[in-house]
């Protein structure tokens, strides 16, 4: 039997492919469920504008009970853009990520909320603690544990 | 004019007393759980059969899960033991079968 996280990414991978993404995300690879790249890009007035950035979703078998686990990709040539919650290796500080995640979020909500992100950012710097924390980093985001201190950035 | 029938089939159909009336749903889409995204009618995907097995819980926050979707969140450190749609504390609501049995008599 297709594990719960296959069904339900294969529910939401249909809608994606019958009525499309948002603007300004696009679908770049879901050839199974375990790792999704979209590209995302902030529409309108921004510090980003012309910029696009590839984000990377991974999931384990119990999504969306567990959060997946998301970042900017910085290989090839790509990179995570200069955002005070994105860090240098990809990796996002984002609640809805960490201790906000809710099971009936979905891929495209969290494209969503990332684009808002970078939408309403006021100063394009990397976090504070950057250096520190990259030298450091697990591979998966979802290792750390972020101290999400700051909602208005 | 005399009718003898000689064959009949009964057709029945159910669904869930989820509180909305689907009737007046313009578009007929069946209402889903939230967690897993298939109907209330249909199971959870641990589940194979709808039905009395795979029964939907109903939050005193109004909102209404697949049983089996709804406690392996709540099985989580993660969830905080909150409703996934709303946040706040989960408690299970005590379903009103006697207004629903009150309204049919």
């Amino acid at each position: 039997m297709a594990s719960i996280s296959a069904r339900r990414l294969s529910k939401e991978l249909s809608e994606i492919r019958s009525e499309g993404c948002p603007v300004g995300i696009n679908l770049v690879q879901a050839d199974d469920f375990a790792t999704w790249l979209f590209t995302i890009e902030v529409m309108g007035e921004s510090l980003y504008q012309g910029e696009v950035h590839t984000l990377q979703f991974r999931f384990d078998t119990s999504y969306p009970i567990s959060s997946p686990a998301v970042q900017f990709v910085v290989t090839d040539g790509k990179q995570a853009p200069v955002h005070p919650h994105v860090y240098s290796n990809g990796h996002i500080c984002a609640s809805i990520l960490g201790n906000e995640w809710s099971p009936v979020l979905s891929v495209v909500a969290v494209c969503v909320t990332l684009q808002s992100m970078l939408a309403s950012c006021k100063k394009k710097e990397r976090p504070v603690d950057n250096d520190r924390y990259v030298r450091n980093a697990p591979d998966n985001p979802k290792k750390t544990r972020f101290h999400y201190d700051d909602d208005t950035v | 004019m005399k009718v003898n029938v000689k064959h009949w089939h009964a057709v029945a159909h159910w669904r869930w007393d989820t509180g909305s009336s689907e009737q007046d749903d313009p578009d007929g889409e069946e209402d889903v759980c939230g967690i897993c995204r298939v109907p209330y009618e249909g199971c959870c995907p641990s589940c194979k059969v709808p039905g009395d097995d795979c029964p939907l819980i109903w939050g005193e926050c109004t909102h209404v899960f697949h049983m089996h979707c709804l406690l392996k969140w709540i099985g989580t450190a993660a969830s905080k033991q909150q409703c996934p749609m709303d946040r706040r504390t989960w408690v299970t609501a005590e379903r009103k079968v006697g207004a629903a049995v009150a309204a049919l008599a």
